[in-house]
């Protein structure tokens, strides 16, 4: 993410997939405040659902009891960062770094979606400690930016 | 025409049938939470003998990658009974995730129902 200042906002929801739709919810809102073109807006809104569609998926899919996930938003200038952080058993991240984008049909389409719709995309994730995926999208040549 | 709706999960559903289509309007978002019941009415559909499906996805606000692949799913069940599954959309932001993904090149994409039924009248 920039090294700059930013504002910050958390959201800490179950790993339920009811709760998606709120985590969307609040990145359009912040989008709109920040004054992101509605087709930026839509971007952050499907790469906020992709993130935390995989963070309940590897955090036991709705399972009772199990970790809340962490939805962080960083408000800067000029820029929005989105981490999405579970408490899944984690992954080795570069089997979905390195893939390519040619057999979507067979290999899932939410990661070459979401790094299609954004401009910095990270995967930090090690075997039995979680995951943090991070967004960011910059305001640069928006139509809305002031 | 056959006319049955469900409800609940953000998206509502609502089925009709259009010449030799089975046709799906669906309203509200489909995501992880709401893309099992899509994923029930193709199934639901497919089991009663109906091979071909149009998903009508004007009204619909949100479309992530579940949804897509929700589908997918059903395009490959259909195609196991020689059916076919289309889509009936002109939104571009939802037109937009179907090229991202290379699925403009997998389903047939109808820019209205009249463009579906003129379809329908040409075979």
């Amino acid at each position: 993410m920039p090294a700059d200042e930013s504002t910050a906002f958390e959201l800490e929801m179950p790993a339920k997939a009811k709760y998606v739709g709120l985590a969307r919810l609040l990145a359009g809102s912040i989008a709109r405040r920040m004054r992101f073109t509605e087709e930026s807006i839509d971007d952050l809104k499907i790469a906020i659902s992709e993130m935390c569609t995989n963070a309940i998926v590897h955090t036991g899919n709705g399972q009772e009891g199990l970790a809340p996930i962490l939805v962080r938003f960083l408000v800067g200038e000029g820029f929005l960062t989105i981490e999405v952080k579970d408490h899944g058993p984690g992954f080795d991240p570069s089997c979905v770094l390195d893939r390519e984008s040619t057999d979507l049909l067979s290999q899932g389409f939410g990661i070459p979606l979401i790094k299609s719709l954004v401009d910095e995309f990270v995967c930090d994730s090690e075997p039995q400690a979680g995951t943090v995926v991070s967004i960011t999208k910059f305001l640069a040549g928006e139509n809305g930016k002031t | 025409m056959d006319n049955d709706e469900r409800e609940g999960a953000g998206l509502d559903v609502v089925l009709e049938s259009v010449g030799n289509f089975s046709l799906i309007g669906l309203s509200g978002e489909v995501d992880v939470y709401s893309a099992p019941k899509l994923r029930e009415t193709i199934k639901d559909l497919v089991d009663d003998g109906k091979y071909n499906i149009v998903v009508d996805l004007e009204k619909v606000a949100f479309l992530d990658s579940t949804g897509l692949g929700v589908l997918v799913g059903g395009l490959k069940r259909l195609k196991h009974h020689d059916g076919e599954l289309g889509i009936i959309c002109a939104q571009e932001k939802i037109l937009r995730i179907f090229r991202i993904t290379g699925l403009t090149k997998v389903f047939p994409i109808y820019r209205s129902r009249d463009e579906l039924l003129a379809n329908v009248e040409e075979a």
